[in-house]
Formats: structure tokens, C-alpha cells, sequence
């Protein structure tokens, strides 16, 4: 176990050593990482602030139920045991609608009263309002539609109208957003260890006589490639840092002009900087990159050497 | 200790290294490979280090079957040797006491007593005073005597040396031997691949090789 940690401690100490022989180069690629991870990290930063928003907008969808004209009154109110048996189960508010209130609010909304008078008869059918709650997610979009459809076989029923598109936009865009944001990390991982791959074999290509003499003085395999492993996740880390650094910087700025747009809207909303716990993993997923780069390096530039 | 049983290496069909060679290296012995360029000496003495491997044959050396040997126990076997080249092969951008802690350090020493061993080597080969020279600040016979207090600071049971004098003036090689003979004279098995006759003098036992092939290995006196 001794020697175990002291190869290791060797390791770190020897990509130390490198790394303070060529500052301007370690430098450059941290930078050159540190952009690659910046762009995952401000996504990753903004969905994270934007979740809990989304999960607090109203967002429940509200289903219309219109009866045929010549549906007596009494047989419209004896629906409703139906209704609630149908959509048993699901959190619901159910109105009715009377026709003479429809029109009321007919009149009273579209500001055309005038223009409502002369039609003489009330043209609009009795009606229920449904509002369901706990509806957010796209499945649940799914179970709507299929209340919709039960609602739409009973008798007397003229036309149902769901309107739960805003759970199927906002679930549709969140799904977008994280995809998308999923697709710019895999691609960005990979100049990630693309960079940190042609780092390590640049260092290796230096190295070489180091690396032949340490074998043919009893060096094993795993004592040449540990402190490659090391500077390439030291890179990651460092790069990740950076970039962490960075996006909390942009927040500054970015969160002034969201202050005077989230004004108009009554709104103080404000991008925070990632929890702790997000942090630590950005920077262990950064140094994770590194790593993967260094050994994926160390194996193909090493074994040309060997 | 050593032991070759009808080793032959052959790179091509034309470039044939060595061709059935057998000969016993007992512990403790200092033996002389002798033999113009291209003999194969060079080729012999990485076969024991496990740099190269037999085409066909045995290599036996401390009981253990080289061509037959793991990857992953090559380090283990090149512990127990000290390999010297004829170009030393210092690490240029370290101190002399850095390149002569690195055998001990590869196999996971304490730097504190790596550091001892390493300084207590230099003093062996005269050269403790020059423990924080860089390798380039020192002569070749200097530079040769790093390269002997770094194969000897291991306490291996073999030494392997190839054509150490090369490249040294006569007062530069003969410490270079005398240095390899204290080694000798306290146990240590040694093997000196050389085609500097005057060395070879004094020699105990030569093995003299031509063209791959063995042409003498017995004592000198001996028979072939």
C-alpha cells in the first residue's frame, strides 16, 4: 500500500514537474479546454436554473365539453355524475357552463355586446370546463387525449376541445433543450479529448528517452503511464475550473439584462451559479475527459514506442 | 546463472544475430563477450535483459526462461540486473544523482533512502562531489561512471555492460573496468561486452563471437 501511494505521489509529482517545465503550453491547452467545456456548462448552468421555473408555470391543461344545441338543460346537468366518473383518479375541477353565462361572458370579454344583441337567440350550448391539475409531462399529455376521447362518446356531446398544448410544448422544448444540450456535450467531450489526447502525445514524443531508459531499469507499464494519466486529468480539472469560472463571470452581466427584461413581466427572476453538488461534478466529469484522453493516448503513442 | 541453450536470432532470413549459441554463466563470474561489430554481443547481452527475445532456444537467466517470459514480469527481471550501454543513456535534463535514484524510484523506494543509496553509489564510482552535475557538465568517463553507480545501485546480481570503454581514452576505460572489477570481486556476476583487446588481457574468461556464432567460451586455457 506504501509503495502503491508512493508511485502514485511519484506520478502527480512528475506531471507537476512537467507541467512547470512548459507553463505557456499547459496554459494554452487549459484555455483551449476550457472553451470547449464552457458552452456544455452554460447549458447545463441555464437549464438548471430555468427546471424549477418550468415546473412552476401553470401549465395544467383545461378541457372544453360543448353540447349539442338541443340538449335539454336537465339532461346537461345529469352528465356530471359521468364526468367525474371518467375522469376518476386525476385531481380535476369540473364547471358548468350554462348557455346564458357562456353568453354573459361572451359579451362581457370580447367587448361586443352590441353586436351580440342582434343576434336574437343565444347561439351557444350549454358546456362544462375542466381543469385538470398534476397534468405536466408529455405522458400525461398522452392520458388528456385519452379522457378527451371517453368524453367525446357521451351522449349529448357536441365538440370537446383539449387545449394541453402548453404541457406538450413545454415538455416538447425541455426535451429539445435537454437533447440538444446532451448532443453539445457528447461533441464538445469529444475536442475535449481530442485536445488532451494530442497534449499527451506531444509530451510522450518529449519523454521518449525518459520513458525507454525507466524501462530498461525495471519500470513497469502502469509506473510510465501514470503521470500522463495525471496531467491529462489535471488538465480536465484545471480546464473545467476555468470554465466554471467563466460561466459564474458571464452571470454577472447576463443577469442586468435579464433584470430589466423579467421587470416588464413582473418577474425577479435571476440565473444562479450551480449548486456545490453541480459543481463538483462538472469538475470531476472534467477531469473524468482528461483522463479518458490521456489513456486512450498513452495506450496508442506507447505502444508505437514499445 | 546464465545460461544459453542452442539460442539462435534471426531479424530476416539474411539478418541472422546469433546462431546456436550455448554457454553457462556461472554466479559470480566476470565474463568477457569479445568480437568485432555486428558478432553479436550487442544482441546477446539484450536477450538476458529480456530486450530482445530468442527466435528459437533457451535463455535462462536466475532460473527463469526469458523468452518465455511475461510482459508483465520483464520489469522484475531487469530489477535484479545493472544494464550499462555504451552511450550511457543518462537523462540529460537531471542531475547526476536524479538519473542514479531513478532504478530505485521505479520500484516505489522512499525518496529519502533512494537518495542515501543513489549518493552511496556515486561514492563507489569517485563521483559524490559531482552528485548535483548535470550529465553534459561531465566527461564520457565520468558520464560512464554515472551510468555504472546507476546499474549498481539496485545491488543487482548481474551486471551487463556493453562496450563501456567505447568511447574513453585509455585512463577513462581502465577506471571504468576497475570500477566494474570491484563489483566482481564482491560477489556481483558480470559481463562485459568489448572488442578492446588490451581489456581482454587480463581477462579471466572470454566468449568470443563471429558472424552469430560461438567461437570460444570456455576459461582462458580452456578449450572452445
Amino acid at each position: 500500500m506504501n509503495i502503491w501511494f508512493r508511485q502514485h505521489r511519484f506520478a502527480l509529482g512528475a506531471a507537476l514537474g512537467h507541467l512547470r517545465k512548459a507553463p505557456g503550453s499547459f496554459l494554452f491547452n487549459v484555455v483551449v479546454v476550457a472553451v470547449a467545456l464552457a458552452l456544455p456548462f452554460a447549458g447545463v448552468t441555464l437549464l438548471d436554473n430555468v427546471k424549477p421555473m418550468a415546473e412552476q408555470l401553470s401549465v395544467d391543461p383545461e378541457i372544453s365539453l360543448f353540447l349539442k344545441a338541443d340538449t335539454g338543460r336537465a339532461e346537461a346537468e345529469a352528465l356530471a355524475p359521468q364526468l367525474r366518473q371518467i375522469l376518476h383518479g386525476s385531481r380535476a375541477k369540473v364547471d358548468f357552463v350554462p348557455r346564458e353565462q357562456a353568453l354573459a361572458n361572451l359579451k362581457e370579454s370580447s367587448g361586443l355586446s352590441d353586436v351580440i344583441e342582434t343576434l336574437g337567440d343565444n347561439p351557444l350550448p350549454d358546456s362544462y370546463v375542466m381543469k385538470l391539475e398534476g397534468f405536466a409531462s408529455g405522458a400525461d399529455a398522452a392520458r388528456v387525449d385519452g379522457i378527451a376521447e371517453q368524453l367525446r362518446a357521451l351522449p349529448g356531446v357536441d365538440t370537446v376541445q383539449v387545449d394541453s398544448a402548453w404541457v406538450k410544448r413545454l415538455a416538447a422544448l425541455l426535451g429539445v433543450l435537454r437533447l440538444a444540450l446532451l448532443l453539445l456535450a457528447v461533441t464538445l467531450g469529444v475536442v475535449v479529448i481530442a485536445v488532451v489526447f494530442n497534449t499527451i502525445r506531444l509530451q510522450v514524443l518529449t519523454q521518449k528517452d525518459e520513458i525507454a531508459v525507466s524501462k530498461l531499469l525495471g519500470a513497469t507499464d502502469n509506473f510510465i503511464h501514470r503521470p500522463f494519466y495525471y496531467t491529462g486529468a489535471l488538465l480536465g480539472l484545471c480546464a473545467g475550473a476555468v470554465a466554471l469560472g467563466a460561466v459564474a463571470l458571464a452571470l454577472r452581466p447576463l443577469n442586468a439584462a435579464i433584470a430589466e427584461f423579467a421587470r416588464l413581466y413582473a418577474s425577479d427572476f435571476q440565473l444562479a451559479a450551480l449548486p456545490l453538488l453541480g459543481v463538483v461534478a462538472l469538475l470531476a466529469i472534467s477531469a473524468a475527459l482528461g483522463l479518458v484522453g490521456a489513456m486512450l493516448s498513452v495506450q496508442r503513442h506507447l505502444a508505437r514506442l514499445h | 546463472m546464465i545460461e544459453f541453450q542452442s539460442v539462435s536470432k534471426h531479424y530476416s532470413a539474411d539478418a541472422i544475430a546469433l546462431s546456436e549459441v550455448s554457454l553457462h554463466i556461472a554466479k559470480g563470474e566476470l565474463v568477457y563477450l569479445a568480437g568485432p561489430s555486428g558478432a553479436g554481443k550487442s544482441t546477446l547481452m539484450k536477450m538476458v535483459a529480456a530486450i530482445e527475445r530468442p527466435t528459437s532456444g533457451r535463455v535462462i537467466v536466475s532460473g527463469h526462461d526469458v523468452g518465455r517470459l511475461k510482459k508483465a514480469g520483464v520489469p522484475f527481471l531487469r530489477r535484479n540486473l545493472g544494464l550499462i550501454f555504451q552511450h550511457q543513456r543518462l537523462l540529460n535534463d537531471r542531475h547526476i544523482l536524479a538519473n542514479v535514484m531513478l532504478p530505485l524510484i521505479v520500484t516505489g523506494a522512499p525518496k529519502a533512502q533512494a537518495e542515501q543509496r543513489a549518493r552511496a553509489a556515486l561514492e563507489k564510482v569517485g563521483l559524490s562531489e559531482r552528485a548535483k552535475a548535470l550529465p553534459l557538465e561531465l566527461s564520457g568517463g565520468e558520464q560512464q561512471r554515472v551510468a555504472i553507480a546507476r546499474a549498481i545501485v539496485n545491488r543487482p546480481q548481474i551486471i551487463l555492460a556493453d562496450e563501456p570503454t567505447a568511447n574513453l581514452d585509455r585512463a577513462a576505460a581502465d577506471r571504468v573496468i576497475d570500477a566494474l572489477h570491484a563489483f566482481h570481486a564482491v560477489g556481483v556476476t558480470v559481463v562485459i561486452s568489448t572488442h578492446d583487446e588490451q581489456i581482454l588481457d587480463s581477462a579471466a574468461r572470454v566468449i568470443r563471437l563471429e558472424h552469430g556464432h560461438l567461437v570460444h567460451a570456455a576459461p582462458v586455457g580452456g578449450a572452445a
